[in-house]
């Protein structure tokens, strides 16, 4: 790549496409990014679970999990929920405009080591943007994986995200897609409750499964719990922490949770791991 | 290579070595002894044991730019901040300069290296000067930091009968010598003193406390001991083995900066994220951060607890809640007995 050798510079990319996954305060919009420098677009390499600093100059930036898989193409996307400064500042973001990237950051999931085996994807609300590209990972590559199956859900249907995705994926025979919402709806035919419910209630087996869990840490709470019932081992289990980061490489110390650092040595974490990393769920 | 100048021609020595680059030491600014780049007729102090605040600002400055950015219509320049040029620090004493390792394992050997750090610190010559007679809030003995040795430097230096002693302990230091040329006189038949430095000594017990700490997290002594914390954050400024630091943006559409500066775990705003959530809400969970970084993450990483009895926080806190009485209070002892 043509690297500054500062690691904190940020490469200019062109916004392509934006889009509103859902409304209301705190609304997720979608943006489709490319490098401008091409070999910084042809070089740039990450793998599901990643994350990447993205931001506005003047501003500042935020630490945002890549919504797309490599195998999608030579484009970044990212779903950013509106929340503080930074994101505000995203929001304004029109195709054509500049956004600032530097990255990728952290570890990403196993996805190597994961195959051959059944993966299983429980996400919540936001949640579902670090998940999203395990998904268009495992459908890129079906022959290497025993299936995938998603669990999806949000407080109404208004609040899912990449709903315009899931109806393909139901008609391939390998990937099954579920999706629950809170509180009954018209015209809503999928599932009603919430997802760790849901889990309960589908029964997958744990034999040769690994399950990925993201969203309010409520939900990942619950959902730990019913994995456990459902005979999970707690390597079989993995999610993905957040903290607030500034450098994204193990410096600055922000992101610091027991002896690691969330941006170098997360996002993704192993449950067996996890459990014993101090102020890993504060 | 030993060299040896007296005393009274060490302003002629600095005025040779700031030629090279900036030239820190330690300047008496009123009542405090701090590394400032050397000027004409600064009011040098090498007899001070420790500074107000650690050289770690030569390395990780408390403010640097290190981006600028101009817009104009859709054209976007981003331009890094200018190559650093080379300095020299003279003066700092052993324990500083075991601290900047313990800085250089995070910020140059832990992959990737913070560039800015390593450049200032491989552009950076260093002239340690062992201790004569350390002040009462030394505790390095505890550490086994020996106050007369420093083993990273590039030279070595002693004051010694009205003279300074200096010896070249790497290329580096060697060319530094070089540059002051017949100001220094040959050396090469004086030794250096053999001394014992003789610090207060806390009888702290370090053995196993790392590795004590995995189990405590929950432990009631954190419910105590932050109870007088003021949230003042002096005690990671002062601290030489501190690093963290917050990035931010200065400017608006048509051009500005983007700059990083030192930050403390003390403060709230630092592990707030946006939306309010905060997974350090509280006093006693930021003490415990602070110690537990020091005594157990740190070490847990990097092998070695991350003080080097400096004394600092000793003197600085204004509620003596410094790593001494940490360590006395998890290792069961009460603060009286010290």
């Amino acid at each position: 790549m043509k690297t500054n050798t500062n690691p904190y510079i940020p490469y200019p990319a062109t916004v392509e496409e934006t889009w509103y996954e859902t409304g209301g305060d705190r609304c997720i919009k979608t943006f489709k990014v490319v490098f401008d420098d091409e070999e910084v677009r042809e070089e740039w390499s990450h793998l599901p679970g990643q994350c990447a600093m993205i931001g506005v100059l003047g501003v500042g930036e935020s630490m945002i999990s890549i919504s797309c898989s490599p195998t999608e193409g030579k484009f970044l996307r990212f779903s950013v929920m509106l929340m503080g400064k930074v994101t505000r500042a995203l929001h304004q973001l029109e195709p054509g405009d500049k956004m600032m990237v530097r990255g990728p950051y952290g570890n990403s999931f196993p996805v190597d080591e994961w195959q051959g085996k059944k993966i299983l994807t429980i996400g919540g609300g936001i949640g579902q943007a670090p998940l999203r590209p395990i998904v268009e990972y495992v459908k890129a590559n079906q022959d290497k994986y025993d299936g995938l199956t998603m669990i999806y859900g949000a407080r109404t249907s208004n609040d899912l995200c990449f709903k315009g995705e899931f109806e393909e994926m139901s008609k391939c025979d390998d990937l099954a897609c579920h999706l629950t919402i809170d509180v009954e709806e018209e015209d809503w035919e999928h599932n009603v409750g919430f997802v760790p419910q849901m889990l309960l209630d589908l029964n997958p087996s744990p034999e040769n499964t690994i399950a990925i869990t993201c969203g309010p840490p409520i939900m990942i709470r619950f959902v730990l719990e019913n994995l456990k019932k459902l005979g999970f081992e707690d390597d079989q289990i993995y999610t993905t922490l957040e903290n607030r980061m500034k450098c994204g490489i193990g410096k600055c110390g922000r992101c610091n949770a027991g002896n690691m650092y969330v941006c170098k040595d997360g996002p993704v974490f192993n449950y067996a791991v996890l459990k014993e990393i101090p102020e890993a769920f504060a | 290579m030993k060299k040896i100048i007296a005393r009274e021609k060490l302003p002629e020595l600095w005025k040779s070595l700031s030629e090279l680059g900036p030239l820190f030491l330690p300047v008496q600014e009123g009542p405090v002894v701090l590394f400032q780049p050397w000027q004409e007729g600064a009011e040098t102090n090498l007899d001070t044991t420790n500074t107000a605040v650690p050289p770690k600002d030569l390395f990780l400055p408390r403010e640097e730019t290190y981006m600028q950015y101009r817009c104009k219509g859709k054209e976007l320049e981003v331009i890094p901040a200018e190559e650093v040029k080379p300095a020299v620090l003279f003066g700092v004493h052993p324990c500083d300069l075991y601290a900047v390792e313990m800085l250089d394992k995070v910020y140059m050997e832990q992959d990737p290296p913070d560039e800015l750090y390593k450049k200032r610190r491989e552009n950076t010559t260093i002239v340690a000067l062992s201790c004569a007679s350390p002040d009462p809030f030394c505790f390095c003995n505890d550490f086994d930091v020996n106050p007369a040795e420093a083993p990273g430097t590039d030279v070595m230096a002693q004051l010694k009968n009205g003279s300074v002693l200096l010896e070249a302990k790497t290329d580096k230091g060697k060319a530094l010598l070089e540059q002051a040329g017949d100001l220094l006189e040959d050396g090469s038949g004086e030794e250096f003193a053999r001394r014992e430095v003789k610090t207060a000594d806390f009888n702290l017990k370090l053995d196993g406390l790392p590795e004590d700490l995995k189990n405590r997290f929950e432990d009631p002594v954190w419910d105590e001991l932050f109870k007088s914390c003021l949230g003042c954050g002096v005690c990671t400024y002062v601290c030489p083995t501190c690093y963290c630091f917050d990035v931010e943006d200065f400017g608006h559409e048509a051009g500005g900066e983007r700059f990083r500066c030192w930050d403390s775990c003390m403060y709230g705003h630092f592990t707030e994220m946006a939306g309010g959530h905060n997974p350090r809400p509280g006093r006693k969970e930021r003490v415990r951060q602070r110690f537990m970084h020091k005594l157990r993450y740190y070490p847990e990483t990097f092998g070695q607890i991350a003080c080097v009895g400096c004394g600092r926080c000793l003197r600085s806190c204004p509620v003596n809640l410094d790593i001494v009485q940490a360590i006395q209070a998890l290792g069961g002892e009460t603060v009286e007995q010290r």
